[in-house]
């Protein structure tokens, strides 16, 4: 069936109604992708679909869920006179302890940003009396970038380039939030990025092992209406298993190369996950092969323990334990303009897109 | 955490590199993380790197929930 | 200037000017208050909100005033020098001013090409010459290498008010219309694309003197208020006339204008079209019983073609401004609050 002849506000009628006749229950779905995120606010779906079923934001925004400890260290590096940090823009503003990559751009530090890793090599080739560091995040879809341009910078030698890598992997984080008995979490969107890259395996616990049902899901807005009406048929069959609105990206099998050059180059190692603390083998490292690449060894990067500022409580937003307006410091302390923690900053960041959307929804008296 | 836009590749440069279109917007892509990357393959690009190739029909799994979406909202 | 944020006992001081205080956001808001506030106004009614493109100086006198430090220094559709006269002039005219006298200043890095410099003011000259502009005054100087990067222009013009009427966002009124006079973003999509290696054979700023077309409906009384989308884009000027006026605006997204070559940019760096700069856009307000009086006269202009209504004003959801979307959702639209940095999240 052809259905491009529809158009998007035909088909978004047509979906819309469709969830609210299939959908009985009050039940909790949560997307665990930044840009899922902003694509709910930014299309208004919340202002859409039946108000039986509520949308939580979970920890997909790799920004956000960066250590703030693992910050503090990155930026403490950035302060050195001969390094010059490269970042996706993504990274520039997020607050550490007492600065941001902003606040040292400001003050004359050399901060790049990038739009890929492939430019760290140019940078590095151009500039060889400057030490470059890359400070990479990023879930499964960013990784393998990262680990293409590690193996390209081994191949060429190059002595004056490193990377941070903070890489997080999503399918630990996903079974941490299934097997949480504190959060009411009814159906999984999951990210369709990270999914063109890993394929559907590593998400089958979720509906096998934790019978919560999952979709695979694209960004447009017809895309995550489909996706929702797929779990919402599933938990009214009471049949969780992983489906996939996303076929025409999504491999099942993922794809194969790009998980070879991960392997490679990254193994998996534990990791701290801001507001949630550490999740086993939930990061990827940079192999003792590569070890000459690694921004850790290189500059003996030591991340200490830091509390998150008094107040601050991206760690229960993180988990969807509460939205952002529940949290106190939410438009009082914390704004875009002077965050306090990564959710407000990050573009991705739940309070961030509470914020610059007024709340969509709750504040246009749905 | 997945920003990523369909582009067609226009030029194959080397062995890692093309240039690739989206709209009347040309870049300069990396290829490392696909198969023989040809002239005129749609591919997905995330953050300066091709991710996957794109095939343009929605998938079989697609086709038929869309024929339940019709049911339940009435429309076949 | 910093603002101080207390959290149990630890500081932490917002102590430098970043990029974001002038990216025509909050954090520029915040910045323009804190200055404005030390000083007694000089303007004529200071009662009359702040947020307009040009003050009054006297019934009849305007003037503004605006700094240009563009890079690329040259772009697709104009430079430096061009766009330094259609922005201070499009300030005055979307007030129904005819822009006449502009006072300039350059400050020129060491080392800039004679040629290169003086092809900009003769970019800037031909646009005066266009709109029966004269210079009036104008100051140099010249820094030492890398004291600024390249060149910037700072230029105030002023001009005698060709409407009677007054036009400012105290006249809008719930049930007001909505428009656009071309295309979004077009000048923000083109830096850009310039900035981070994206070519365009068709992509171009779309940086013009608006007075030529404005001038046509300085008589219109349906005429509420108009502004000219700089710095912020659209999104902005929509949510400071929500703000200003305690009234609401609603407008569809499939009535905006917008070239696909802006929509690939904004795909491909994650830049939202509604906050995109422009540099010969104007939103404008006016009473619905003007529509096609206005829309038509300001069509035959080949900077206004592709005007289009895109929405109007309510009497609810005051101080907010909400997008239809396209697949039927609402959107609440706020200001940015810095510079869009490209992303890949």
């Amino acid at each position: 069936m052809n259905h491009s002849s529809d158009s998007r506000s035909e088909k978004g009628s047509i979906l819309v109604r469709a969830i609210t006749r299939a959908s009985s229950q009050n039940i909790n779905l949560m997307e665990v992708c930044g840009t899922h995120t902003v694509s709910i606010f930014r299309h208004g779906l919340r202002t859409i679909i039946p108000e039986n079923i509520k949308m939580i934001s979970g920890p997909g925004c790799p920004v956000c869920v960066t250590d703030q400890g693992d910050i503090d260290a990155a930026l403490e590096l950035a302060e050195e006179d001969m390094v010059t940090m490269a970042t996706y823009g993504d990274m520039l503003r997020v607050p550490g302890t007492s600065t941001s990559l902003a606040d040292l751009k400001a003050r004359g530090r050399d901060i790049r940003i990038i739009t890929s890793a492939s430019q760290c090599i140019e940078i590095a080739e151009k500039d060889p009396q400057k030490e470059i560091v890359f400070f990479s995040v990023g879930f499964e879809t960013t990784a393998p970038a990262t680990a293409s341009m590690l193996l390209e910078a081994q191949k060429k030698g190059l002595e004056n380039l490193s990377v941070i890598s903070l890489h997080k992997r999503t399918p630990p984080v996903l079974e941490t939030l299934a097997s949480d008995p504190g959060i009411k979490i009814d159906g999984f969107i999951l990210p369709g990025h990270v999914s063109v890259i890993l394929g559907h395996d590593p998400y089958r616990s979720i509906p096998e092992r934790y019978g919560i049902p999952s979709c695979i899901t694209g960004f447009e807005p017809e895309d995550i209406l489909s996706g929702i009406f797929s779990i919402v048929r599933q938990i009214e069959e009471g049949k969780p298993r992983l489906t996939s609105v996303y076929g025409r990206v999504v491999k099942k099998e993922g794809n194969i190369k790009a998980k070879e050059l991960m392997a490679e180059v990254f193994e998996y190692c534990d990791a701290r996950w801001r507001g949630i603390g550490e999740i086993k083998s939930s990061g990827l490292a940079i192999k003792e092969k590569y070890r000459k690449l690694d921004a850790q060894y290189k500059w003996n990067l030591k991340t200490k323990e830091v509390e998150p500022p008094a107040g601050c409580r991206c760690g229960d937003v993180l988990s969807g334990r509460i939205t952002p307006p529940e949290c106190p410091l939410f438009r009082t302390i914390c704004t875009p303009s002077s965050p306090v923690g990564p959710c407000m900053v990050s573009s991705e960041g739940s309070c961030s897109a509470y914020y610059r959307f007024r709340g969509g929804a709750e504040s246009w008296n749905r | 955490m997945c920003l990523a836009v369909p582009h067609r590749i226009i030029e194959i440069i080397d062995s890692g590199r093309a240039f690739a279109a989206t709209g009347n917007i040309k870049v300069e892509i990396r290829t490392d993380l696909i198969e023989d990357p040809s002239i005129g393959d749609p591919v997905l690009v995330h953050a300066g790197f091709a991710i996957e190739k794109l095939d343009m029909e929605d998938s079989k799994e697609l086709e038929n929930l869309w024929e339940e979406i019709r049911e339940y909202a009435d429309e076949s | 200037m910093f603002s101080l944020l207390q959290i149990s006992g630890r500081c932490r001081k917002l102590e430098q000017i970043t990029l974001g205080h002038g990216s025509g956001g909050r954090l520029t808001e915040q910045l323009i208050k804190n200055i404005t506030e030390l000083f007694p106004s000089g303007r004529k009614d200071p009662s009359v909100s702040d947020l307009e493109d040009c003050t009054f100086l006297s019934n009849d006198i305007a003037v503004t005033i605006d700094s240009f430090t563009v890079s690329p220094r040259i772009f697709p559709g104009g430079n430096i020098g061009k766009l330094a006269v259609c922005g201070s002039t499009n300030d005055l005219a979307v007030r129904g001013v005819r822009p006449e006298w502009l006072v300039m200043s350059v400050v020129i890095e060491e080392g800039m090409d004679m040629e290169e410099f003086n092809g900009y003011m003769e970019s800037a000259a031909a646009v005066c010459r266009d709109l029966g502009v004269k210079l009036s005054a104008g100051d140099t100087k010249v820094v030492p290498r890398n004291s600024l990067d390249g060149l910037f222009i700072t230029t105030c013009a002023l001009g005698t008010a060709d409407t009677p009427f007054y036009w400012g966002m105290n006249n809008i009124k719930p049930g007001d219309r909505i428009a656009v006079t071309r295309s979004i973003g077009a000048h923000g999509a083109t830096i850009g694309a310039a900035r981070y290696d994206l070519g365009s054979k068709t992509l171009s700023s779309d940086c013009a003197a608006l007075w030529p077309a404005i001038k046509e409906i300085t008589k219109d009384r349906s005429v509420r208020a108009m502004r000219d989308c700089t710095r912020g884009g659209l999104g902005t000027v929509l949510c400071e006339w929500a703000e200003g006026t305690d009234l609401g605006i609603e407008i569809e997204e499939k009535e905006i204008p917008i070239s696909s070559e802006v929509i690939s940019v904004c795909d491909v760096l994650g830049f939202d079209p509604l906050y995109l700069a422009c540099e010969g856009c104007a939103a404008i307000v006016f009473d619905p019983e003007g529509e096609d009086r206005i829309l038509s006269a300001l069509a035959r202009h080949k900077d206004c073609s592709e005007i289009k209504v895109i929405g109007e004003v309510v009497d609810e959801h005051k101080k907010m401004v909400g997008m239809k979307t396209d697949i039927g959702g609402m959107r609440v639209i706020d200001m940015p609050v810095a510079e869009m940095l490209p992303r890949i999240c």
